[in-house]
């Protein structure tokens, strides 16, 4: 157990280290650019004609100085970008102007979760066991179909399958609506949830497609090939163990690992993608609102929405390093 | 005395890329990936013949569907009056620009980061590849979003490509170390060490030869990295809106006109194709490469 608790330990260590590394990063790569970004931002506000209070915009100003951590000395400005950062205030937003970034965050980050996990855990399930099907049944018409879709899906980001998707179902076949209605949950009714399906189905079916028939299908695939030219499956089948107990006890477990390493991996991918396609639907979660403050030149909001993604990424990944040592002993005795 | 000399003159350039001429004749993947590729090329490389006229608005009536009447309206025309086929010509050719930039830029770097880390060793090492781990953990492109929303007005083709480099590089780098740290492992290169081999030459005449392959392989992957992230980019406006790129065609046509909606399908689907086209074509010309060079590593990438 202490041993289980040390492994634990050593991986939140860790986790808090890749976050401030790659804050420092952003801060840096930020710090770099060789345009002011405060005075883009205000000018892109005034640019678009809305009458503001001179007052509420020195405010603005200045919040925007500090949050971009452009006052002081550099260690200071250094300093005060990881309190924002670590402290997830970034102030007002200027789309919605007094509205702090949190809330609109706040607002749209259960529905971007809601379509992540949904969308990821299925992929991840399905892919894995036609992967595994398609191996078993190597050389049939079914599992060459498979293949040759899964190689055209594979390298495909999301949103280009969401494109074609788009095509599809809303130019061919209107079965969906393309733009989200936005939904508001006040209270559950039938109507609030057929409104949700609705406004999910798209987005959720191409990056499900993608990654269940690309990564997971193909990487699954090849890895029970592998295992079943490997000795001790063969000499499991030499013994005479019955085929079931082969797949599950011999192939099964031993395709975990890799494929939940792999999964910790493509979180980033995933989350990204998702942004972009959430934004190409107009599906109201973080990439719908990312969209916005790109287009209103909302920086506060935007690197809201980015360090709320490295946390995001970061977690996950701490979260299926915990669960590691539940699934493979091997890691649990080290 | 520094010892016997075993290797005199220059560096054999065509021994570094004998492996990967040799490599793909005989694998179907690979023909089907050229033969799918390269009506893209073709196209994309028309574009050195595209009229004057092919910018301005309103030169042609808006909205024609296609006709085979001239090139001009072969694929139709656009909302505001452009040709589809010479834009789509173009758009081809300038996504192609960005990627090739990237990939110069970023999986050299990869590469060259990837020998220094895996070929010192130690404290250098560690630095590099923490560095590198930082930058993995980085979701990319909200990354590239909010830089490419500071440089937004200044964007053009190749400060575009510098931003894609600057997430697309640790990739390469992991990969290149692994490898890199894996050779110095085998007998060889002490021997060469001892034998008063500099460096330099190590690296180029024994170490790079093997790697080439898998830098072909990281190359073609950053030229579907650097094409998807600015369609990426573009879908949220963030790409060069004045140019056309696969990307921007998509934006103005599906996002900006709403061509779908209205039914303009001559205008939105070529964009896309070509993506997808481009997409698969890549991927199965650096999986047959993969396949290649380590047959048990059919699964990478």
């Amino acid at each position: 157990m202490t041993s289980f608790l040390r492994y634990i330990v050593i991986r939140v260590f860790y986790f808090f280290l890749t976050i401030f590394t790659a804050f420092s990063i952003t801060y840096l790569l930020l710090r770099l650019m060789p345009v002011n970004a405060v005075e883009n931002a205000i000018a892109q506000i005034t640019a678009q004609g809305q009458v503001y209070d001179p007052q509420a915009l020195i405010i603005l100003r200045r919040q925007l100085y500090e949050l971009f951590g452009l006052t002081g000395s550099p260690i200071d400005q250094y300093l005060r970008f990881l309190r924002s950062v670590f402290s997830l205030d970034f102030g007002p937003s200027i789309m919605a102007f007094p509205t702090p970034v949190m809330e609109l965050i706040h607002r749209a980050l259960p529905w971007t979760i809601g379509l992540l996990l949904f969308s990821v855990i299925i992929s991840w399930v399905v892919g894995n066991i036609l992967g595994i099907l398609s191996a078993i049944k190597e050389g049939s018409w079914v599992s060459r179909i498979l293949q040759g879709v899964a190689v055209t899906l594979h390298p495909l980001p999301y949103y280009v399958f969401a494109l074609a998707l788009i095509f599809l179902f809303a130019y061919l076949i209107p079965l969906f609506p393309l733009t989200g209605s936005s939904v508001y949950i006040e209270r559950i009714s039938i109507d609030v949830i057929i409104g949700i399906i609705r406004n999910a189905t798209l987005p959720a079916l191409s990056i499900i497609i993608v990654s269940a028939l690309g990564w997971w299908f193909l990487s699954s695939r090849t890895l029970t090939i592998r295992m079943l030219g490997e000795d001790y499956v063969e000499y499991a089948i030499l013994r005479g163990i019955p085929w079931r107990r082969i797949y599950r006890d011999y192939i099964l477990k031993n395709i975990m690992m890799p494929q939940i390493t792999a999964l910790g991996l493509a979180l980033g991918t995933v989350f990204s993608g998702a942004v972009i396609t959430e934004a190409l639907f107009a599906y109201p979660g973080l990439g719908i609102l990312l969209f916005r403050a790109v287009s209103t030149g909302d920086f506060p909001t935007a690197l809201g929405i980015v360090s709320l993604s490295i946390y995001g990424v970061a977690i996950g990944t701490l979260i299926l390093d915990i669960i590691y040592p539940l699934i493979d002993p091997r890691v649990r005795h080290r | 005395m520094r010892g016997v000399r075993i290797y005199r003159g220059a560096i054999r350039w065509s021994l570094l890329l004998k492996p990967v001429f040799s490599m793909t004749k005989e694998s179907v993947k690979f023909k089907a990936g050229i033969v799918m590729l390269v009506p893209v090329l073709i196209l994309g490389l028309l574009s050195i013949f595209s009229p004057i006229y092919y910018k301005s608005w309103y030169f042609f009536p808006k909205d024609l569907p296609p006709s085979l009447s001239s090139v001009d309206l072969f694929l139709g025309t656009t909302s505001n009056g452009r040709s589809v086929f010479w834009a789509t010509s173009n758009a081809i050719l300038n996504s192609l620009v960005i990627a090739i930039l990237t990939t110069l830029i970023a999986s050299h770097l990869g590469l060259f980061i990837g020998i220094i880390a895996g070929y010192r060793g130690g404290l250098i090492d560690r630095t590099l590849m923490f560095i590198t781990d930082s930058f993995v953990v980085i979701p990319s492109l909200p990354l590239l979003i909010i830089l490419s929303m500071l440089l937004k007005e200044y964007l053009t083709l190749p400060l575009l490509s510098i931003l894609i480099s600057i997430t697309s590089w640790p990739w390469p780098a992991r990969q290149v170390r692994a490898i890199v740290v894996s050779l110095r492992e085998r007998e060889y290169i002490p021997i060469a060490m001892l034998s008063g081999l500099s460096h330099s030459k190590i690296v180029f005449k024994e170490i790079m030869p093997h790697l080439m392959g898998w830098h072909l392989i990281n190359a073609t992957n950053t030229v579907l990295y650097a094409i998807g992230s600015e369609v990426g980019l573009s879908i949220l406006g963030l790409s060069i809106l004045s140019e056309d790129t696969l990307g921007t065609m998509i934006y103005w046509s599906i996002l900006g006109y709403g061509a779908l909606f209205r039914g303009i399908w001559w205008w939105a689907s070529p964009p896309i194709i070509i993506t997808i086209i481009i997409f698969t074509a890549l991927y199965l010309i650096s999986t047959s490469i993969a396949e290649k060079i380590e047959p048990k590593l059919r699964w990478i990438r």
